[in-house]
């Protein structure tokens, strides 16, 4: 196995060298080498999300992700928190539409326990797997919805939201955390057969970064991970993901729902063009025109000036197949929904017939260069932004670029984008209302 | 070439532990009073500045509660140069944020800059502390959007539980009422009363400056001195009070009602003690295994064990005075009665015998190991700087923070569990369906419904 160097990067990212190397099994190794700190960040990308998931059988992924922390065949239940927080290891996984990460940062001379870990549930997880603990994590898991979604004010826009968005075979549908009763209706079966599906080094990409070697690092990761064997080739998704047909008629395309709350709340949404595409870029720089600190158009005249909404929200969501574009705003006392939604739509129509003001668009691109900066600093997230890379593009040089991406974005590229995804049969609207008592 | 074996079996031995020290810093006190942290940090072209005063929400008055953040968040909203847009339109060009607000302990204007912009930012920073003009427009502007809120927290769960737990604890003491206030208190508060907060509570003599970056420390110190500068002869502002709140009779419980609700926020707590105490790090050694970490008694018990809820911690919070103790998790409605028993059990637990030795091994060997992971950002050495600052803790306090640490024992622990942790004179807040919560939790104490006040509805 030999390492291959990246080109140093363009731009104004150049201290984030990386080296990649690809285990005869197919996991891809991304290593980023950092000594100022004795820490290593270890982040394991599988490329499976709730996009893999059938309606009715939603929530899957996310279940599978609390089923990976109970144990393996030479890690015991609860133990594998327990060997990483006894060295002082940070831990955690997350669940997406798109892909399900698991990550720890520890202090660099434990690298060889986080691999030990990782590499053990990537192989050896099936013997462990009882029903037991998936009765427990399937009750953990149904607080976690109610906690989020269920018992939350305003909980459940998120999830209606893209339910309107998307068709119902659509993969971006359902909710990533799953509906209620398909969470109570999984099985250890299911739970095997995902692994056995989806769990697989082909189907992974695995980044290192911080203080080591990273030939020494290489030949750790191949010792834990290399007899790993491939799993079968991934079943595609629907055809639908990255081109659904589009909206239905307009009483499908507006909504209302109650909920125990006092004040009314708008939410906006609408397909744009998926991630790492240049209209996302666009997207993201015109969510920064449109919200975000004070004098940001939305903010500066709902909220600012003629004070009828309390606050307002605007992004874009890095979606892999089709992106999320969404607006929220929460009315003051006394403002109804229509009202709000009035003023959200002039602003939006006049987003898509002329460019933003120089000084919006300036902004809005040095508030996403400092956000970049920022996130930077932390080694957790620079390993993570080279797995989502190289398990999206398989190009993790992509880090480095991002600030170029948004430099390359021309001001006239905002309005047209405005007029593509937020015509009036391009958008979704929900507004959420006090219950009526 | 051949992957060398391993063995599965076991956890891997580690390699050779590398040293790890925090960050070297100057600090220094100028000429009118003003005390100055400085660290280089380099890295990111990003520079951490913060100026804390001890305008903190604890000296808010009786019935003007919220005086403290108002005061706080009105400090940018317009000087003797530039309006509030200006303010705003001013920071964006410094590509970053800059921003002032309150705490308990402390007033704010805090930033995180682009590092050639420094210089600038400094001045700005000078001209929110020093000139304030507190508009009237803008002074309702802010009242109205924090009236709105106040209303969304009553509507909210979880600020509700925190709410009326913080009420149980500390009803008659500053620290009984959020720190936004009440809904009574914030339409008391005049500009008036603003203004002399501020002249009261202010003062740039006795503050402190913490700035983190890519900087050189001694001309930063002298960039602040000329730039810094408080009305010749001002007083520092006074310092904290005594908040004394009475003890608890026993354990008392608060269901308030929200009917229909799909779950249900648990909180128990009562009042701990000051940062300043020197019990407070062995404290938060036992609280890191009781309920601080994934693995602690609490989360282990009411989440793996039972599956009650997603998630359940525990916390001593460190103020200048005895900040609040406390347990929290959002459960299944139906074992609300189950998961408070438990914590109970866990808190009279950790009271009667030693710790196992494993677990205070884990528990230091966390603690010392994930130091350095909570020292990676600018923003995070500040705060830690801030913290030297604000609770008077000494120069080398992080050299000796590890050391301290493994030297904890077992004893040591069980001493500070029976001193500050009181299962017996302890406050338990559900937030719920009445109708179900009420006989799940009665007989472990008094018991007292609310319902939603009349004027939120």
């Amino acid at each position: 196995m030999t390492l291959t160097a990246s080109e140093p990067a363009p731009g104004l990212l150049q201290n984030l060298p990386f080296e990649r190397a690809v285990l005869p099994n197919g996991l891809r190794v991304i290593l980023h080498p950092d000594p100022s700190l004795p820490l290593v960040a270890v982040n394991l990308w599988y490329h499976v999300g709730s996009k893999n998931e059938r309606p009715g059988r939603t929530g899957f992924a996310h279940l599978f992700e609390h089923m990976l922390f109970q144990g393996s065949q030479h890690v015991a239940t609860n133990d594998h928190f327990r060997h990483l927080q006894q060295v002082g290891g940070v831990a955690n996984g997350s669940t997406w539409y798109d892909r399900t990460n698991y990550y720890e940062t520890l202090p660099s001379h434990h690298l060889d326990l986080g691999l030990w870990l990782e590499s053990d549930r990537m192989g050896f997880l099936l013997p462990a797997l009882t029903q037991e603990t998936l009765d427990t994590q399937r009750e953990v898991v149904m607080n976690e919805r109610r906690q989020k979604v269920d018992n939350q004010p305003y909980g459940r826009s998120s999830e209606r939201l893209h339910e309107m968005l998307y068709p119902g075979e659509h993969p971006y549908h359902w909710p990533v955390i799953g509906y209620m009763e398909d969470i109570a209706a999984a099985t250890l079966e299911d739970v095997r057969q995902f692994f056995r599906t989806y769990y697989a080094p082909n189907n992974a990409v695995l980044t290192l970064a911080g203080d080591f070697d990273p030939d020494d690092a290489l030949r750790r990761v191949e010792s834990w991970f290399g007899d790993i064997p491939p799993g079968p080739p991934i079943p595609p998704i629907s055809p639908l993901a990255a081109s659904p047909p589009p909206l239905g008629a307009p009483g499908e395309r507006r909504d209302v729902i109650e909920d125990d709350v006092r004040l009314p709340r708008v939410y906006l949404a609408s397909r744009a063009p998926a991630y790492g595409k240049r209209g996302w870029y666009a997207g993201d720089l015109l969510s920064g025109v449109l919200s975000g600190g004070k004098t940001s158009v939305l903010y500066r005249d709902l909220v600012y000036e003629r004070q009828i909404a309390q606050d307002v929200g605007v992004w874009i969501s890095p979606y892999e197949e089709i992106a999320t574009f969404m607006i929220v705003s929460t009315a003051r006392p006394g403002v109804d929904g229509a009202t709000l939604e009035q003023a959200l739509v002039e602003h939006l129509d006049r987003a898509a017939a002329e460019p933003p003001a120089a000084a919006d668009f300036e902004r809005s691109r040095n508030r996403m260069l400092t956000e970049l900066y920022s996130g930077l600093q932390k080694l957790d997230n620079r390993a993570d932004l080279f797995s989502q890379f190289t398990t999206f593009f398989d190009d993790p040089g992509g880090v480095a670029r991002e600030a170029e991406r948004y430099m390359e974005v021309e001001p006239a590229e905002l309005s047209d984008l405005a007029a593509a995804c937020w015509a009036e049969d391009q958008r979704v609207t929900l507004t959420v209302v006090p219950r009526a008592s | 070439m051949q992957a060398p074996p391993v063995d599965r079996t076991a956890p891997p031995p580690p390699g050779e532990l590398r040293s790890f020290r925090f960050p070297p810093f100057l600090k220094r006190t100028l000429a009118g009073g003003i005390t100055v942290y400085a660290a280089r940090l380099a890295g990111v072209p990003l520079v951490s500045l913060e100026l804390i005063t001890r305008a903190g929400a604890q000296h808010d008055p009786a019935g003007q509660e919220g005086l403290a953040t108002f005061t706080g968040s009105l400090l940018d909203e317009g000087t003797a140069r530039q309006n509030s847009l200006e303010i705003a339109a001013h920071v964006e060009r410094l590509g970053g944020y800059l921003y002032s607000a309150a705490d308990w302990d402390s007033g704010y204007v805090v930033g995180a800059l682009l590092a050639e912009h420094l210089d600038s930012g400094l001045d700005l920073l000078a001209e929110i502390a020093l000139t304030p003009t507190f508009p009237d427009r803008e002074i309702e502007r802010i009242r109205s959007q924090r009236s709105a809120e106040l209303l969304r927290r009553a509507w909210d769960p979880a600020s509700l539980a925190d709410d009326r737990l913080i009420e149980a604890i500390y009803a008659g003491t500053p620290y009984g009422a959020p720190l936004l206030g009440r809904a009574g208190s914030l339409g008391t508060l005049g500009r008036d009363d603003v203004v002399s907060f501020y002249q009261r509570h202010c003062a740039l003599a006795g503050s402190t400056v913490v700035v983190v970056g890519d900087i050189d420390p001694e001309a930063m110190i002298r960039r602040i001195e000329e730039t810094l500068i408080p009305p010749s002869g001002q007083e520092p502002s006074p310092g904290p009070p005594e908040i004394r709140p009475a003890p608890l009779d026993g354990i008392v419980i608060h269901v308030v009602d929200r009917p229909g609700a799909a779950q249900t926020e648990l909180r128990l707590g009562h009042a701990g003690v000051k940062r300043s105490n020197p019990d407070f790090l062995p404290l938060n050694v036992l609280n890191m295994l009781l309920g601080g970490k994934f693995t602690s008694r609490i989360n282990l018990n009411l989440r793996e064990r039972h599956g009650y809820t997603y998630g359940a911690s525990s916390r001593f919070s460190g103020r200048q005075g005895p900040g609040p103790f406390l347990v929290d998790a959002a459960v299944s409605t139906s074992s609300t009665g189950a998961a408070a028993r438990e914590v109970l059990g866990e808190l009279r637990r950790i009271r009667e015998d030693l710790v196992e030795i494993l677990e205070i091994e884990e528990t230091l060997s966390y603690m010392i190991g994930v130091y350095p992971y909570t020292l990676q950002t600018i923003g995070e050495v500040a705060k830690r700087l801030e913290i030297l600052a604000v609770y008077g803790l000494p120069d080398n306090h992080y050299d000796q923070y590890t050391q301290r640490l493994a030297a904890t024992t077992r004893e040591q622990l069980l001493d500070v569990a029976r001193k500050h942790i009181d299962p017996e004179r302890i406050a338990i807040v559900a937030v719920g369906p009445a109708d179900d919560l009420v006989p799940q939790l009665e007989g472990i104490g008094p018991l007292t419904v609310h319902r939603r006040p009349a004027e939120t509805k």
